[in-house]
């Protein structure tokens, strides 16, 4: 009973982790059909941004908020002047590019931060709560995980059916033409539309480093696991890619706690053919048909 | 106010085969031209060229005398000028209320709560179902949204690509009065393209027929309609 405990409450933190990474990539995908490869070294370099700040002797709140900032700013940067420049062409190039800025990202860190190890701070405990005798697997800082990401989550549902803003963000996302043709400037809104994934995809980074260590390709082994939440939910679907994380961490964490971690790798990957091959458009797949 | 001027609008697609052809006609204000002409006639490229989602490669398209050309396309619903796209425009994802924000945005100011009000007399199945997504909506329910939507943006010219596609007779000539009737009482300015020449002609004042890319005649609606060799040669019916 109290490793299945362990487990689960392992695999939620894991979880809403890879919710979050996947969030971002689906964001991305919605408004552009891009699947953004970049995304994990963009996350990779704030982190580092915040870890800069941390290391000269601010607080770990300033390095967080620094790091989030950056990532809305990166994001919008890579949109306007990178991405920008294929849009309209084949959807290969745009792969391409954010496989190529994959590489630079990667490049430039180790360049300007060095390629070795450095340890990541936490806020929090890294140790789980007592209950009696017995010590929990749910950390302080596994508790505050669950609760940023929760958080961002609220903030984007607020953001996309509460107000004017987040309509125009839908519109450009499901039709550009018949968007501009209403006056939305939908350029503009591609550049948020990055700049909010960039954001919770930082917020990803920093999670996964805390407490942790932190080195150009740590974010590296997240994309497998936040992709595969991602197709699970259906691509298309934000809600999908919450769910589809939570669940893939759980899962991934059963394995590991009564499989063996070593199997973990494999296990996503057979998750995602199963659900593919019942399901090809992902657990929440729309009904509607896309025009081409 | 709210008339256009089209003058020597030329296109052609990158292989070098032309769509328009020197196209050059006035749109009047408080009255509806129907273009007319056979499937490739560049009916749709005219209206697509109007409102800036085609850059045509010469003249110049002028709305109360201020040139659009150049203009990029997002910033027409605010100069008075709404165009619903061949196959209707509506956004599926979102629900029908949302599809009709998203026209009040566009208005310069923002039309108001009010405005919304009006559509939804005017389209009484639009209110019932305003929190559904407009997936669920029938052809003709669709036509209503869209109309709705562009009437919340105020325009002074509406330009409506086709809006009798696909729709059943009964509703095309229930969307055709009430398109009468907004011209009349509001004195909108309607720019129709429809390849149901009859029933286009019916309701408009003036008549332009395109024929490959170029204007073959302008005429008053009534004359067109009663111009036997001009029926036959391009309008087939």
């Amino acid at each position: 009973m109290q490793q299945l405990l362990t487990t689960v409450l392992t695999g939620l933190t894991l979880g809403v982790i890879y919710a979050a990474f996947a969030l971002a990539l689906v964001l991305i995908w919605r408004a552009t059909r891009i699947v953004n490869f970049a995304q994990a070294p963009m996350a990779m370099i704030t982190t580092y941004i915040a870890l800069v700040l941390i290391d000269a002797g601010y607080s770990y709140w300033l390095g967080f908020v620094a790091a989030l900032l950056s990532g809305l700013v990166l994001g919008a940067v890579v949109e306007r002047f990178v991405v920008r420049f294929v849009s309209g062409k084949s959807e290969v190039n745009a792969v391409i590019l954010t496989l190529g800025l994959f590489i630079v990202l990667h490049a430039l860190a180790a360049i300007i931060f060095g390629s070795r190890y450095r340890s990541f701070p936490a806020p929090f405990g890294l140790r789980g709560f007592q209950v009696g005798d017995t010590t929990i697997a749910l950390t302080g800082f596994g508790v505050f995980t669950i609760l940023a990401v929760g958080v961002v989550m609220v903030g984007l549902v607020l953001l996309f059916r509460g107000t004017d803003l987040g309509l125009r963000m839908r519109a450009s996302a499901f039709n550009q033409e018949v968007s501009r043709l209403l006056g939305v400037k939908v350029g503009r809104m591609l550049t948020l539309g990055w700049a909010l994934a960039a954001l919770v995809g930082s917020l990803s980074g920093l999670l996964i480093a805390g407490g942790g260590l932190v080195h150009p390709s740590y974010m590296d082994g997240v994309v497998v696991y936040g992709f595969v939440a991602a197709v699970l939910g259906g691509l298309d679907s934000p809600v999908g890619a919450v769910v589809g994380g939570v669940l893939l961490g759980l899962s991934l964490s059963l394995v590991s706690g009564y499989v063996g971690s070593e199997l973990v790798p494999l296990a996503a990957l057979v998750i995602l053919m199963v659900v593919l091959l019942l399901k090809p458009g992902g657990l929440f797949a729309s009904v509607r048909e896309r025009r081409v | 106010m709210g008339y256009i001027d089209i003058s020597m609008v030329s296109y052609s697609l990158p292989d070098g085969r032309p769509l328009l052809d020197e196209v050059s006609f006035r749109v009047g204000e408080g009255s509806t031209t129907a273009l007319i002409g056979a499937n490739g006639a560049g009916k749709t490229t005219l209206l697509r060229t109007i409102s800036g989602l085609v850059k045509a490669q010469a003249g110049t398209v002028t709305l109360d005398g201020r040139a659009l050309t150049g203009m990029s396309t997002e910033d027409l619903p605010g100069l008075g000028l709404a165009h619903v796209p061949e196959g209707r425009g509506v956004l599926a994802e979102l629900t029908v209320e949302e599809n009709l924000r998203l026209g009040a945005l566009g208005a310069r100011p923002r039309s108001n709560t009010a405005a919304l009000t009006r559509v939804y007399e005017l389209f009484p199945v639009l209110a019932e179902r305003k929190n559904k997504l407009a997936h669920v909506l029938s052809g003709g329910e669709r036509q209503m949204l869209v109309i709705g939507r562009a009437l919340l943006s105020r325009p002074k010219v509406l330009l409506l690509d086709e809006p009798s596609l696909g729709l059943a007779p009964k509703i095309v000539v229930q969307i055709f009065e009430l398109l009468r009737d907004l011209v009349r009482d509001d004195g909108l300015t309607v720019l129709l393209v429809e390849q149901n020449a009859r029933s286009a002609l019916s309701i408009a004042d003036h008549g332009v027929v395109l024929n490959l890319g170029k204007v073959v005649v302008r005429d008053d609606a009534a004359t067109l309609a009663g111009d036997d060799a001009l029926r036959h040669a391009y309008l087939g019916f």
